[in-house]
């Protein structure tokens, strides 16, 4: 997958963060494990009630075009990320006004408490690029910024093949490991097997069904579980499905499938079943939740029968080309075991916009396990996107209350006791946790990044 | 000569023109909801209108058509929506890439088919039933498994030549072939099949003619008559051949450059398709419908010097 812009301001992440990690610095950095460190900011402080940061800035920081960057550049990139149309730009939701006390001291005041806020400040939110260059015509393409690396435009072809160079001013020469570094796309699985197995590649993110065949090629297999899949039961209220308002009939979907041999069948068994979306490396997982709804066609025939769906129900589904068509076959058998008829409707390259503008009651997807506080917010919280029906339950605001505003155990034990109750209520019903695999060849290694499927730029190193 | 060529070139000017606006209103018209897609499906009504009116989408598509022809009659073809880089570079660094795979296959397939083709009309017998067979054989193998075998057997076991990637011949030239000798061999079986199909059937045809009869009563060598006169005189439906493998190439460099991950226009039309990056499609189109009517024109001259009284008609 390639940027679609080196603008600051209109940068993604996941997928693409090598790209931009490699030309701009962030004001925190994330370890592989997930602990901010210092990077243009040295240190940071919050007020007494988490609503002002004060962020201590570098002093030795130029950016690739001569310029100085200071607090009065931090804090025009941070309102221009805000206003602009990246789709991470609601990262900074919170954040109210931006100071520039000194060259070295950024004020920033929030609306409200965030406790992803500082983890966000490690991302694309807070790339920070030359202001200078704020209004270059060639932005999308030559991107300014003071990272460890400079783009070789002439090298480079756009939406192929990237080629960077060592930024020979750089301000930590500890996080340079490469004197140049090329970052491919390759637009089929054919081609990117080839690249592998005749060896041109260091590293990839590969295709679980290319393992095998990469490992033959004498690459490491980095596996790592940064998603999860099932079904997305939306309409806990009812609304346009009046079945599932029942909890029962929730719970029912979730005993009907068979999940460990979906994932022997769809991902070469690569994985591990779940029915929680919080990952193992959250505060809120609780092991004993992975098997929580173990396969029961008879106990959820019971359960739909005790709500008074005996004869069973019919619920319409979406499905989209983009997702392997055996999925849906495999859905419909598995829920007509129970008495449930799926009415699979084609959705075409509208599936996740017509998902987000509330049309299905449920459907199948995959869906990525982040940090707490921005998987609630992607996904639990009454306004959050992936929450298309808006369902609020009061025990949940509580809970959400107390993550966001509690005191650091609080906030985990909060969080565990969310988890649990989401389970409990079948606001899902998770499948499985899909391994995904990140392979490096014997002259690299890897750290694989918490919380990101491409592990972070600096994550990469020679083998000695 | 000079009114054909003229005359030639005024056709290939207009037929461009009518070619683009209608790429461009069709185009254009069904790509309502672009913005949306560029900010992705959790951003804001706000952002989406953000992103519309940077790309100018906010405007009457009239508007947009004449700034776009304006701009395009200077060479400026806009920006891609997906990554910024202007249409003119990304399609032009992209053409260079197919134009060479594709002449390269075709000047391969136009040499190998002349000697195969010669040989077989000249000789018949077995060895014309073989090469008929062949023929029939490499046209009806698609072009990607051909490749796919290649890949595996030249580059991945072999390591002969790089399974994918490009090198540009300006940077190496050692690296450039072995970059894209894999793939011309790939486009030019096909090529090659159809043509030599061409140069012989024309070439029989041709040996049947009296007057090969006539030029070999007056002593002429049937070397001297085959190789002077006749392959002149069938030189031009093969030439016709060559043109439209040379169009149809085009086509086929799409799915050779996805399997060897070659930055040519059959990628970047691929990826500006699927995505409805619409300004780079149009670049496409403008840059194929230029290359088709150019290879017309060149094939007419050429068949105008082969044989006069195509220039009358």
């Amino acid at each position: 997958m390639a940027p679609k812009s080196f603008a600051a301001a209109d940068s993604d992440f996941a997928n693409v963060s090598p790209f931009y990690q490699a030309v701009y610095d962030t004001l925190l950095r994330m370890e592989p494990d997930g602990t901010l460190v210092p990077m243009l900011a040295s240190e940071w402080t919050y007020n007494e009630d988490n609503t002002v940061l004060t962020l201590k800035l570098r002093d030795d920081v130029k950016f690739t075009d001569g310029t100085a960057f200071n607090a009065a550049a931090a804090k025009q990139n941070l309102e221009r990320f805000k206003a602009g149309t990246s789709a991470d730009a609601q990262f900074l939701a919170a954040l109210q006004t931006a100071e520039a006390i000194d060259p070295t001291t950024l004020k920033l005041t929030l609306s409200a408490p965030d406790p992803a806020f500082l983890g966000y400040l490690s991302k694309d939110a807070s790339f920070m690029q030359s202001p200078a260059s704020f209004g270059n015509a060639d932005i999308a393409t030559n991107p300014v910024g003071s990272g460890p690396y400079i783009l070789d435009t002439a090298a480079t072809v756009t939406g192929t093949s990237y080629t960077y160079k060592t930024n020979p001013d750089y301000w930590d020469k500890d996080l340079i490991h490469y004197d140049n570094l090329v970052l491919n796309v390759y637009p089929e699985q054919t081609s990117l097997l080839s690249a592998v197995k005749s060896g041109t590649l260091n590293g990839s993110l590969i295709d679980i069904a290319m393992v095998q065949e990469a490992e033959a090629a004498g690459y490491k297999n980095n596996a790592f579980e940064g998603n999860w899949v099932g079904l997305m039961l939306f309409d806990r209220a009812g609304t346009t499905n009046p079945a599932l308002k029942d909890i029962r009939v929730r719970q029912a979907l979730n005993y009907a499938f068979d999940t460990k041999s979906l994932l022997d069948a769809v991902n070469q068994g690569r994985g591990t079943p779940t029915t929680q979306v919080f990952p193992p490396s959250s505060d809120a997982y609780d092991e004993s939740l992975d098997s929580r709804y173990a396969y029961d066609p008879a106990k959820a025939k019971a359960l739909l029968a005790e709500a008074g769906y005996a004869n069973g129900f019919s619920l319409q589904m979406p499905s989209t080309p983009l997702v392997n068509s055996s999925i849906f076959a495999l859905i419909t058998q598995q829920l007509k075991d129970v008495g449930v008829t799926v009415e699979t409707i084609d959705a075409g390259n509208n599936f996740i916009a017509d998902l987000l503008a509330a049309k299905y009651a449920a459907s199948y997807m995959i869906l990525e396990q982040q940090s707490d506080w921005q998987l609630i917010n992607m996904k639990i919280a009454p306004n959050s996107a992936w929450n298309p029906y808006k369902y609020a339950d009061p025990k949940v605001d509580e809970l959400l209350k107390k993550v966001n505003l509690g005191s650091e155990d609080e906030q985990k034990s909060a969080a565990k006791e969310l988890n649990k109750y989401i389970v409990e209520q079948a606001w899902f019903a998770p499948w499985y946790r899909p391994q995904n695999s990140f392979v490096t060849d014997a002259k690299t290694k890897v750290e694989l990044q918490t919380g990101n499927v491409y592990p972070y730029i600096w994550s990469f190193t020679p083998a000695a | 000569m000079y009114r054909f060529v003229l005359r030639r070139l005024l056709s290939g000017v207009l037929l461009l023109f009518v070619i683009t606006t209608v790429a461009y209103l069709l185009l254009y018209a069904g790509g309502g909801d672009i913005a949306r897609r560029l900010v992705g499906p959790t951003a804001s009504d706000a952002q989406v209108a953000l992103k519309a009116s940077q790309l100018g989408l906010d405007r009457p598509l009239p508007v947009q058509y004449w700034d776009w022809l304006t701009g395009a009659l200077t060479g400026d073809l806009g920006r891609s929506w997906f990554n910024g880089q202007l249409v003119s570079t990304g399609v032009g660094s992209r053409l260079s890439v197919t134009i060479s795979l594709v002449l390269g296959a075709v000047l391969i397939a136009a040499v190998i088919s002349v000697v195969i083709g010669v040989w077989a009309a000249v000789r018949r017998g077995w060895i014309d039933r073989v090469v008929q067979f062949v023929g029939v054989l490499g046209f009806a193998i698609p072009g990607f498994l051909i490749a796919l075998g290649l890949v595996s057997l030249f580059a991945l076991n072999l390591k002969w030549f790089k399974a994918t990637g490009y090198v540009p011949i300006t940077t190496s030239f050692g690296g450039w072939a072995a970059t894209v000798t894999l793939p011309i061999i790939a486009l030019s079986i096909g090529c090659i099949a159809a043509v030599v199909q061409q140069v012989r059937g024309s070439l029989i045809d041709a040996l049947r003619q009296d007057y090969v009869r006539t030029l070999r009563a007056r002593g002429l060598s049937f070397n001297r008559v085959v190789y002077k006169h006749v392959l002149r005189n069938a030189g031009g439906p093969a030439l016709a051949v060559l043109a439209v493998q040379f169009i149809g190439l085009l086509g086929g460099a799409v799915i050779v450059e996805q399997i060897f991950a070659l930055p040519g226009l059959g990628q970047i039309t691929v990826a500006a398709t699927g995505q409805g990056d619409i300004p780079v499609v149009m670049g496409v189109v403008v840059a194929t419908a230029a290359i088709v009517v150019a290879v017309n024109l060149i094939i007419d001259l050429a068949q105008g010097w082969l044989n006069p009284k195509v220039r009358l008609s």
